[in-house]
């Protein structure tokens, strides 16, 4: 080989001392000269991965190493020597093959967004036995009770009728698991929601404000969706992973930063478990031949509200708006 | 031992001279860190990194990992010589796959019944000390410099000492001792901690870290003081005011607490700087010292641009971010050699276990600076 020899420090992983030498390769062989004479054969060595600027070691099987000076010049004697980059070194020395990376993740990063995340969240609900959820919502009422909802102040008659006949409508889909309806008084007006423990609450002001059992039905309707559909489950796998994501990604620089993206992500995740309880209810009102009109009249009289109070309604944060709700909902088939 | 804070101190001014370019006459240079890394390269090593990571469901992290370090160690020069890291990506992901399942028991552990997660806690503070300990030896183990690895001898006791005792009676003076805590904890880590056979000496005093505290915390706590003055009044106008007021109050304090959290983000470098800078001038290694001169006003710059950056590149800038960090607190330090560096020599030693490190991964702990 042509190669003329090149500068290197040679250390012999004993001690610091640095020896000047030169590295020359002969059939083979590698031959170290100058203060430190050895030989080995190059299969026996180990190259340390190419970055732009950083000096190259090469490592004997006893922890002695040499420290290249020059760069080029031992890149043309690797090459010469049939010494190939692993191919993630290639990748990453590639400025073309980079970019697809990045577009690659992205597109990844989207996806999963998009579709795998909530398929995946739906699949590990699935394997997860419903108790599980029980498990979490478990002294959630509890609480709200303490602090923000207070006794029920109507009848119990009144309480019984609304969910017998509730009861007595058909599920869009067989096998709804276990719930409980419950009334409130609250002091955070009308509303109802669903607890992952199965209890649906529904408040005074709610069953006040609108003044209709059909549109109740509607109400418990969807919130009978979320907990069929373990949408609560589903929501808290999801938001847990899109949570661990962004502090992998931002959490360095700020937690704030970070809690951003989570945030807003969420709330999309939130937006499509209400129009899939919409649907629910959609299939439910089909089912029990009730009109879809007194669905809509729900969202008619939350928006009604809200507008004269200039603050939207707490049943509809994070929630798709009530016109696009009320289209959806008279528009579907 | 204040005498050498000061005479270290001075070339916080002038930069390019150094108080060893006087003294005895046969004393070698100082040499000055050097960093190679740039943000163009180590983002591609970042991004194919983070997507192997993604693909393959984390198991390449521990691969990554090795390559994040090696790039990093390798890029970082001093005496015209590079670091060299050592650490097996099988080890990592041992310890990786074993700090994984500890974390899911002990969440699981708390769902069961809170009786068994008390005591899941209680093992895992238990636990914590020893894991440190050894992700400190795996750490220094797997580091070297012209050969020779760097190692940690450190008594088990001295860890459950400095990262158990010391953080609990912290915790019951409400924090009056922590200065005082991490000072020990530093001094642990550096008196333990050796290159070859020659050992690390840490010489800032307990003194130092209350000042330092005292410093970053007092410009810190001035700073809340003007925001309160200046919003203070506005606030106790529109209260007591009608209706409409109350919505301009509530705007305000907002305001207040963007004010307070901008301002606490620019003391963070502040307090930084002061850190490094104390704990890198009071190190020794044998006879050789270190320098350390950041400035506070340049390290809060780069920690403002790179959030700026990495906010409006979705995290892409990340890598770049990194690297510019890295790269001035690298080069802000120097190596002040008393006799030559060629006349160090290894030491026989046990490698340490990757779970400890591995855990602390996971666990997000700091452990470098």
């Amino acid at each position: 080989m042509s190669q003329p020899p090149i500068a290197a420090w040679y250390f012999d992983g004993r001690s610091s001392r640095r020896h000047a030498v030169t590295l020359d390769v002969h059939d083979g062989v590698a031959v170290v000269s100058g203060e430190v004479e050895r030989s080995c054969p190059i299969d026996q060595l180990r190259v340390s991965e190419r970055f732009n600027r950083a000096a190259r070691k090469v490592t004997f099987a006893d922890g002695a190493y040499l420290e290249v000076r020059d760069g080029e010049q031992f890149s043309a004697l690797l090459q010469a020597t049939g010494h190939r980059d692993t191919t993630v070194v290639r990748i990453q020395q590639n400025w073309r093959a980079t970019l697809a990376a990045t577009i690659g993740l992205i597109m990844l990063v989207a996806l999963s967004y998009l579709y795998l995340l909530p398929l995946a969240a739906g699949v590990v609900a699935q394997a997860l036995p419903v108790s599980v959820d029980r498990q979490v919502g478990r002294g959630t009422l509890q609480f709200l009770d303490q602090h923000l909802l207070a006794p029920s102040a109507l009848p119990p008659s009144r309480q019984q009728a609304i969910v017998s006949r509730f009861t007595a409508l058909t599920t869009p889909v067989p096998d709804a698991p276990a719930y409980e309806v419950v009334f409130r008084k609250s002091r955070i007006g009308p509303n109802a929601f669903a607890l992952p423990s199965g209890t649906i609450v529904v408040t005074d002001e709610l069953v006040n404000l609108l003044d209709d059992d059909d549109a109740l039905m509607g109400v418990m309707a969807h919130e009978l969706g979320h907990v069929h559909q373990r949408h609560l489950m589903r929501r808290l796998l999801q938001s847990s992973a899109v949570g661990a994501v962004a502090t992998v990604l931002f959490g360095d620089v700020s937690a704030v930063l970070a809690s951003v993206p989570a945030l807003l992500v969420d709330m999309k995740y939130s937006r499509d478990f209400e129009r899939e309880a919409d649907d629910y209810a959609i299939a439910m009102f089909s089912a029990n031949g009730l009109p879809r009109q007194k669905l809509a009249s729900v969202f008619e009289k939350l928006d009604s509200m809200s507008a004269g109070r200039q603050q939207p309604a707490p049943y509809l944060s994070s929630h798709p708006s009530n016109e696009e709700r009320i289209a959806h909902i008279l528009g579907s088939r | 031992m204040n005498e050498h804070l000061d005479s270290n101190r001075q070339p916080d001014a002038a930069p390019p001279t150094f108080p060893t370019a006087t003294p005895a006459p046969d004393a070698p240079a100082a040499e000055r860190f050097v960093f190679t890394g740039r943000g163009s390269e180590y983002f591609r090593i970042w991004i194919v990194n983070l997507l192997l990571s993604v693909v393959t469901l984390g198991i390449y992290s521990a691969w990554a990992k090795v390559r994040r370090l090696r790039y990093f160690y390798d890029n970082t020069t001093v005496a015209g010589t590079s670091f060299d890291y050592h650490g097996k990506p099988l080890a990592i992901l041992k310890g990786r796959a074993i700090a994984l399942v500890l974390l899911v028991l002990y969440h699981g552990a708390f769902r069961i019944s809170p009786v068994i997660g008390l005591a899941g806690m209680l093992i895992v503070g238990l636990v914590t000390p020893w894991l440190i300990w050894r992700s400190l030896q795996f750490k220094l183990y797997n580091s070297s410099y012209r050969g020779i690895r760097f190692g940690m001898r450190g008594s088990l006791g001295g860890a459950y000492i400095n990262y158990l005792l010391l953080p609990i009676t912290v915790f019951f003076t409400s924090g009056l001792l922590w200065p005082m805590a991490h000072q020990r904890i530093k001094r642990f880590q550096h008196n333990e901690s050796r290159f070859g056979a020659t050992h690390f000496s840490f010489h800032a005093s307990i003194g130092g870290f209350y000042k330092t505290y005292l410093l970053g915390v007092g410009i810190w706590l001035a700073g809340l003081v003007v925001i309160m003055l200046a919003f203070g009044g506005s606030l106790l106008a529109l209260v007591g005011g009608d209706r409409t007021a109350i919505g301009a109050a509530s705007g305000l304090l907002v305001l207040v607490f963007f004010a307070v959290y901008i301002w606490s983000f620019l003391a963070l470098p502040l307090f930084f700087t002061l850190l490094q800078n104390l704990i890198w001038n009071n190190t020794r290694l044998g006879p050789h010292r270190f320098t350390s001169n950041m400035h506070w006003g340049r390290m809060f710059f780069i920690m403002l641009t790179n959030v700026i950056g990495i906010a409006c590149t979705l995290g892409l800038y990340t890598p770049f971010a990194k690297i510019r960090a890295m790269r001035y607190r690298i080069e802000s330090m120097s190596l002040l050699p008393a006799s030559d560096l060629d006349e160090f020599v290894a030491s026989a030693e046990p490698p340490g276990s990757a779970t400890g490190e591995g855990v602390t991964d996971l666990f997000d702990f700091d452990l470098s600076l």
